[in-house]
């Protein structure tokens, strides 16, 4: 006979378990499984574990403003007095409820984003949303996070970043997202909040350089996995813990550092990671890579370099220079590949990995995303050219694929500690 | 090193020097490769090399067969000596002229107008135009004494074409209490066309340098020559490509919107034709070593990471505002 | 004399080598894997050592590799099965030449690899999705023949005129593109060599993605069909190097590098 007294979960409930669970492993691995853990980065592994899996809001007094992609600029919303949230999305359990409102095919991590969405089971939920017009899923998916009944606002983002048309083209569309955010708000930008907000600002991206400092040592004292961790972190963080926790990390790292405490093996292979970003919790790629004794030294992503890399430079503090500094560097230093030129991302890649000694690359593209997948080609021709040895993986969020990259992902690291050998 | 402020009082200093130096005896002679007013005769520093440059060619075929092309030689080769050790940055540093756009730019930033810029598509059009005013001022002067091409000689009245225009000859002197430059001159044709456009171009160096940084020096004749002799020159403008982000941090701050400092990351020489060498943009290179300043070898500034935070007074200094 | 194990623990079968001091192969054993790898891997290790007429303790250094190499715990070391195909290959093929570019079908996946003039792994490529193009497509085709998977080679010989094309991009799938082949009167003959060039093509294709380099080594238990080796070598346009025993190349490999590891250790 059938039980008819056992409670079925509601679908709230459920996803809430589940993502928990997601969640939680990889929480638990990065605090028990590795050597040499860190005690500073028990605050990053709380505060994921307080929202996640606790589901603590953080932003309850504040307008929070949502945005996608890595092109909205934040010291513009941190000038309007809002909270800007990434919503990229990096959990399996939202990928398969978004997976319901898109083709087959697509990319995992706009089907996570939309997924999450749909179900609107948010602990920190953004009150209007900012949608670049980026890769093409990106861009139409709008829509359809539109028809879940959120007000979302497209922000028009050229595709090429060479001409002046397009740089005026994005000049005018910071201005018109700062008209709307303003009206939203209620607020007007003044030079007084705007300058405190790119202070703010470039002052996360000189904590986030003087970790990556660290990273060049030949003794590493920092997991890849963790550094992804703290740049995720800054996605829905209150900026000034954020500051707070980063700047106790480093002290302990400097203190690692003198002592020579490293977190990898005598020959650890450095490993260079570029492609599609990793958003917790899908390190997937980034665990097996450490798991088989490699270590990431440095990494070519949108969830972590990129936001990070470039500071934005004011030459007249007024509003009208300040505004125009802002749009130049989003997108002149934007190294993401939906621009037509990849040159400048090959160029980076090259340069972090002579800055890094990185003895190889790891290029990870979702299945279904195309600009990722086609840049591919061009990114291992000019690897090749400079004798950077170079592995090109697809993934996407399902929790099966563990064997076939596992073994992908060994026989490039045994191979670079083999190169490794011969050249001594 | 606080670059803007390091650049603002040697900017005075200089200005100091050129404009009353002849006050205190001081004469740096008459090659100089920048702007100092031979109109303000009391208290010149100096004169500028362009005046020489056509009084000298103001001769004959024949004399200059002889001493005269000596004489011009000699000052050429002490005008490309003294350049050599400044480069282009006697434009950004010690130009007097140059220094009047800064402080006219400056009075702009405090009034909180915005600037203007050009679209590319105009910047290269102008760029020919200070050779042509470079070729003009020197035939000028030599069609004045000589024949070409069966042409008729060119009134005396047009000697000293550049000077004429110059706004420098009106606006130097202005700064010693002397204002009988801004004058037109009705004794003849020439000296009437020459003398009108002459305020016209004092009128448009005003309000174009307020609008736009550095106005006047897309179209300076000095530049130009300058340019010519630029590659040996001293003091260099290097940039190491493989570190360049392209973040355009450079070209935010460059006056006259050199987009090649931003965009190039294949040349290592860095002073295109327009540039000043105002090291504007070291200073806002967020980049270990892409951009340096080298005098003779060694370098003197570079673009560092700890600079820029410095400079853009990122490094935390104030409480949250949240 | 010291002796030293390489297992390959594969989805379909367990393969295990014996080498001693010298690298040279002493025996070999294979059996299926079943549902218990590890279970199944220690029983046939220790059948291994009982034939050849050792006990336990005179195997010094073992490792494990493919994709069942981390469940056996009581290796040395593991290691992928690719860096072991590489070591095995070059060992087995040592007076064929040198061996640049390896080709392995195994039972459910299939791998390029490319090497360079020291044998040290370059590039490679796997095609472990899908099952068209390894020897559980060879199995079905068989089963659906209601032939031995051994006489496939042998048939394969037998067919005239040009290869038919079994074009299903999914092994499952073909099975009924094969049976309206049959339906239209089709020679099993013909249906096989088919079915081998429909095989070959798809290895060309992942051959490529790593470059043929000259020195091409084919291993894997599909390997022993004639035909497939025979359908192969007419689409890659080169002569293949085939070893006697194909599926123990990567366990050998393994073995080997226990050689290496116990020697580098103990030094």
């Amino acid at each position: 006979m059938n039980n008819t007294n056992h409670n079925i979960e509601s679908p709230k409930e459920k996803q809430n378990r589940h993502k928990a669970m997601e969640a939680i492993k990889l929480l638990n691995t990065l605090r028990e499984d590795f050597k040499a853990p860190i005690s500073s980065m028990g605050y990053f592994y709380d505060l994921f574990e307080r929202v996640h899996c606790k589901h603590e809001s953080l932003h309850d007094d504040k307008t929070k403003i949502g945005t996608m992609c890595i092109q909205i600029p934040s010291e513009i919303i941190y000038a309007l007095d809002g909270i800007p949230i990434r919503l990229c999305n990096g959990f399996y359990t939202d990928d398969e409820i978004g997976s319901d409102f898109m083709p087959q095919k697509a990319c995992p991590l706009i089907k996570a984003t939309v997924g999450h969405f749909a179900s609107g089971n948010f602990t920190d939920k953004p009150d209007i949303v900012f949608s670049p017009t980026t890769c093409d899923q990106k861009t139409k998916a709008g829509t359809t996070i539109e028809s879940f009944g959120y007000k979302l606002i497209d922000v028009d983002f050229p595709r090429t970043k060479e001409s002046e048309a397009s740089r005026e083209y994005w000049r005018r569309s910071v201005k018109q997202f700062a008209v709307e955010l303003s009206k939203f708000q209620g607020k007007k930008l003044t030079k007084n909040n705007l300058k405190d907000a790119i202070k703010k600002i470039g002052y996360a991206q000189l904590l986030y350089h003087k970790l990556s400092e660290f990273r060049k040592n030949e003794i590493v004292p920092i997991l890849g996995m963790d550094v992804f961790l703290v740049t995720n972190a800054f996605f829905f963080d209150k900026i000034d813990n954020w500051i707070e926790a980063t700047e106790k990390l480093l002290s302990e790292l400097e203190i690692r550092a003198r002592e020579k405490i490293t977190v990898t093996g005598k020959a650890s292979p450095r490993i260079i990671y570029t492609g599609s970003p990793p958003i917790f919790p899908n390190y997937k790629i980034p665990q097996i890579i450490e798991e088989s004794d490699g270590i990431i030294v440095a990494d070519e992503t949108c969830s972590s370099n990129r936001m990070f890399n470039d500071m934005v430079a004011v030459d007249e503090w007024n509003i009208y220079d300040m505004m125009d500094s802002i749009s130049d560097k989003y997108l002149k230093a934007c190294t993401c590949p939906i621009f037509t030129k990849n040159e400048d991302r090959i160029r980076r890649v090259i340069q972090l990995a002579r800055e890094y000694k990185a003895d190889g690359v790891i290029y990870q593209a979702f299945a279904g995303c195309t600009v990722y997948e086609m840049e591919q080609r061009s990114v291992l021709e000019a690897m090749e050219k400079e004798g950077i040895p170079i592995l090109y993986l697809e993934s996407d969020y399902s929790p099966s694929q563990g064997g076939q990259l596992s073994t992908r992902v060994e026989a490039f690291i045994e191979s670079l500690k083999t190169r490794r050998r011969n050249k001594k | 090193m606080n670059l803007i402020r390091f650049r603002f009082w040697f900017q005075i200093i200089a200005f100091a020097l050129i404009v009353y130096g002849g006050y205190v005896g001081l004469d740096l002679g008459d090659k100089l490769p920048t702007f100092a007013c031979v109109f303000n005769s009391e208290g010149t520093g100096g004169k500028c090399y362009v005046g020489m440059l056509q009084h000298d060619l103001k001769n004959p075929f024949e004399t200059f067969m002889g001493f005269a092309g000596y004489a011009f030689l000699v000052s050429l080769i002490m005008f490309m000596v003294w350049f050599w050790v400044l480069n282009k940055s006697w434009c950004g540093f010690v130009c007097p002229l140059g220094t009047m756009q800064d402080w006219l730019t400056k009075l702009r930033e405090k009034l909180k107008i915005r600037f203007s810029e050009y679209s590319w598509a105009s910047r290269g059009n102008i760029k020919s135009i200070k050779y042509i005013l470079l070729i003009l001022l020197l035939i000028i002067p030599v069609m004045i004494s000589n024949s070409i091409l069966g042409l008729p000689k060119l009134p005396n009245g047009l000697s000293m074409p550049f000077c004429d225009i110059c706004p420098g000859r009106m606006l130097i002197p202005a700064f010693t209490g002397n204002f009988n430059q801004f004058y037109i001159d009705f004794s003849s044709k020439t000296d009437l066309a020459m003398t009108t456009l002459g305020m016209i171009i004092v009128g448009l160096f005003l309000v174009g340098s307020f609008i736009k940084k550095r106005f006047f020096c897309y179209f300076c004749p000095m530049a130009a020559l300058q340019y010519i002799f630029s590659e040996p020159a001293f003091l260099k403008l290097y940039k190491n490509g493989t570190k360049c982000t392209r973040c355009g941090d450079c070209y935010r701050a460059c006056d006259m919107d050199i987009l090649e400092i931003a965009d190039d990351v294949t040349n290592k020489n860095l002073v295109t034709e327009d540039c000043i060498l105002c090291l504007k943009c070291i200073a806002a290179c967020p980049e270990d070593g892409c951009l340096e300043a080298n005098f003779m070898g060694k370098t003197i500034f570079e673009s560092t990471k700890e600079g820029f935070i410095l400079r853009m007074a990122m490094n935390k200094q104030r409480e949250s505002h949240e | 004399m010291k002796y030293f194990a390489g297992i390959d623990i594969g989805s379909t079968a367990i393969k295990i080598s014996i080498v001693d001091e010298n690298k040279n192969l002493i025996g070999s054993k294979i059996s299926a894997s079943g549902s218990m790898f590890y279970k199944y891997a220690q029983e046939t290790l220790d059948a291994l050592i009982s034939e050849l007429g050792f006990n336990n303790n005179d195997i010094v250094y073992i490792v494990a590799t493919g994709y069942g190499r981390k469940l056996y715990k009581e290796a040395d070391e593991n290691i992928s099965e690719i860096t072991a195909n590489a070591i095995g290959a070059r060992a087995a093929a040592s007076e064929f030449g040198e061996i640049k570019t390896i080709i392995n079908i195994g039972g459910q996946d299939s791998k390029a690899i490319s090497l360079d003039s020291e044998g040290n792994v370059v590039n490679f490529a796997m095609n472990d999705r899908c099952a068209a193009g390894t020897g559980k497509f060879l199995d079905v085709v068989a089963l659906k023949l209601e032939m031995d998977v051994n006489m496939l080679g042998e048939y394969h010989f037998r067919s005239k005129g040009t290869p038919l094309s079994v074009s299903s991009t999914c092994a499952v799938f073909a099975e009924s593109e094969i049976i309206g082949l049959l339906g239209n009167d089709h020679s099993i003959e013909d249906i096989v060599c088919g079915v081998h060039y429909s095989i070959a093509k798809r290895i060309v294709k992942l051959v490529k993605r790593v470059g043929i380099k000259e020195g091409i080594y084919f291993d894997g238990g599909p390997a022993l069909n004639d035909g497939l080796v025979n359908a192969i070598e007419n689409e890659i346009g080169q002569r293949i190097f085939v070893p006697k025993h194909p599926q123990i190349t990567t366990s050998f490999g393994a073995a080997i590098m226990g050689v290496d590891s116990y020697n580098y250790e103990n030094s």
